[in-house]
């Protein structure tokens, strides 16, 4: 069974003025230990799917289960398997300790002191926060605060955890930080995550699978590999010694290669697609006719960025009626 | 059932830690209170004391105003902490815990009741010790009576609290709405027998009774003793059910978690 199921879900916002569609006929199934990044520009729908799941927003139609439980008829059940950190919002309260919030939310969930003090101890290690286990969160920086609340959403030890944007606001070392603690918890603890974020870095170093939304609708839903290997192209950037190469780039103009070339006090920097390994011999060969000295060379790698903006324009191309 | 005793206990120590962490402002809102007691007291004898909360002017002044405290501390239980949980982005944490959003606030209240009788019977006993108006403090008469005249503020508390998720910024009529309780609690019931059926009203009449003039639980008119019971189920259900009301719709507007 999957650990988490949609199918359909729609959701629209009505007010006076305006229906926003904010959920369209979306469907995805998360399996147990998984960890998929929810991508999607700001209002893509991503928050609005979560929140469906938990219950805090009622959908107009579709269905949704965790674990084999409905939200609307077994929200119990459901929560019982499932924690979140929201974005937007607080999710603990600052007037208390680190210790005192993460007690109180376990505490919630049914998870006594008693019962989950050694693992509460064991987040504390792990999101370093163990020296501010006694200060008050208020006292905390923004990044820290954020760890108490992901440390808050861990304590409840359900199988099924909700990350929306958890590295908003974060320094890179903590960004850094929470991207091992959560490849922690999916390989020792076999925890299923969605993480909803706009950092694709963050996606693309811990996720196994990416589903981007946007307007409402899922636009992708694949492997993170195979997004990147959609989006492969034979770009290399080469680096040549010295600026002024006029005949080279004359004859590479010729070619029937797109080329792009810019410079900088010493060397002359080519951007060239080569389909093919001939082509790049015959690249390497030019270059040797003209005495240029190369410097490096490398292939351009497509990263998650680039597939995502490449799809959510390509989507808004379609939505206008451009494609 | 484990289960839901961690969690009133949970709510118990975050209620009593906060308590601790704001002591300033607990302690500063028992003196204000003692203040403004202090200043209606002495303004009352000076006057001669024309006839307030039921004929027996400085002793029911102490009951109704102590029933008023109480009020409020319920009233802001419900109302002010729902709204404050909207506001800080906590509540929508309480709304996905396995126990269930009505447990929590059940737990929630009777935490926050616990610390408001501890709170008055502090505030019972400097007032009395300062006006030298001794009263009638029989528990068994006295805790059945304030529990169930604090039902009906209790009903109004769940309907504040449940509009406040949908129209958010009413703190105003919040505050309003604490001095309607004292129209309640002032109303004489032998000019104006209506308003037995008000919130209040005929608890603060009955407390007056038991404490004033030490009269026992049991010797109170049966039907009196209904009318309060029934008032208060009444209004707390109906307080109830607009809670429900406005937080399905705050679930359908996505609102819970947005101030």
């Amino acid at each position: 069974m999957s650990m988490l199921e949609i199918k359909n879900l729609r959701k629209t916002f009505a007010s006076k003025k305006q229906k926003v569609v904010a959920v369209d006929d979306v469907s995805f199934t998360v399996q147990a230990g998984e960890m998929v990044g929810l991508l999607g520009p700001n209002g893509a729908g991503k928050t609005t799917i979560i929140k469906s799941v938990l219950g805090i927003v009622e959908p107009d139609s579709g269905t949704i289960s965790v674990k084999g439980f409905d939200p609307s008829r077994q929200p119990k059940q459901l929560l019982s398997h499932t924690a979140a950190v929201l974005e937007g919002s607080r999710n603990i309260y600052w007037r208390l300790s680190v210790w005192e919030n993460i007690c109180f939310f376990a505490g919630i969930h049914g998870i006594s002191v008693a019962v989950g003090k050694s693992y509460f101890e064991h987040l504390l290690t792990t999101f370093n926060l163990k020296e501010k286990r006694d200060s008050e969160v208020r006292l905390l920086s923004q990044g820290m605060k954020q760890k108490v609340a992901i440390c808050c959403a861990l304590a409840k030890q359900t199988s099924l955890v909700f990350l929306d944007e958890p590295t908003l606001g974060l320094d890179v070392e903590t960004s850094y930080e929470l991207r091992d603690a959560l490849k922690d918890l999916v390989q020792n603890e076999q925890r299923t995550v969605v993480v909803s974020s706009h950092d694709m870095d963050v996606i693309q170093d811990v996720c196994q699978r990416a589903i981007i939304v946007s307007n409402g609708r899922v636009i992708a839903d694949e492997k993170i590999s195979d997004l990147l290997a959609l989006f492969e192209s034979r770009t290399f950037k080469l680096v040549v010694d010295g600026a002024h190469h006029p005949e080279l780039l004359s004859e590479l103009n010729q070619m029937v290669l797109p080329v792009s070339s810019s410079t900088n006090d010493r060397q002359l920097i080519l951007k060239v697609n080569l389909p093919t390994a001939r082509d790049l011999y015959a690249l390497i060969d030019l270059l040797r006719e003209h005495g240029a000295e190369l410097e490096t060379i490398n292939q351009e790698a497509p990263d998650l960025e680039k597939v995502f903006v490449n799809l959510v324009r390509k989507e808004r191309e379609r939505c206008n009626g451009t494609l | 059932m484990q289960r839901y005793f961690v969690a009133m206990r949970a709510m118990i120590a975050r209620n009593l830690i906060n308590m601790r962490r704001y002591i300033f402002n607990t302690i500063s809102g028992l003196v204000t209170m003692y203040i403004v007691f202090m200043l209606l007291f002495l303004g009352i004898r000076g006057i001669g004391g024309a006839a307030l909360a039921g004929g027996t002017t400085l002793e029911g002044l102490i009951v109704s105003y102590l029933l008023w405290v109480l009020s409020i501390s319920a009233y802001s239980d419900l109302a002010w902490d729902l709204n404050q949980e909207a506001q800080v982005g906590t509540l929508e944490q309480l709304y996905i815990s396995p126990i269930g959003f009505n447990w929590l606030n059940a737990f929630n209240l009777i935490s926050g009741l616990g610390l408001s009788f501890v709170f008055s019977g502090v505030l019972l006993v400097v007032m009395m010790l300062t006006t030298g108006k001794y009263l009638s403090v029989d528990l068994i008469s006295v805790l059945p009576l304030m529990i169930a005249s604090l039902l009906g503020v209790y009903g109004i508390g769940f309907a504040m609290g449940g509009l406040a998720l949908v129209f958010k910024r009413i703190q105003a009529f919040f505050q309003i709405f604490q001095f309607v309780f004292v129209a309640f609690l002032a109303l004489p019931l032998d000019r104006f027998p209506w308003a037995q059926f008000l919130p209040l009203t005929m608890g603060g009449h009955l407390l007056r009774q038991v404490m004033i003039h030490g009269t026992r639980l049991w010797e109170l008119p049966a039907t009196s003793l209904a009318v309060l019971a029934l008032t208060g189920i009444c209004y707390l259900a109906l307080g109830l059910i607009t809670f429900e009301w406005s937080a399905r719709i705050a679930k359908r507007k996505g609102l819970l978690g947005h101030y």
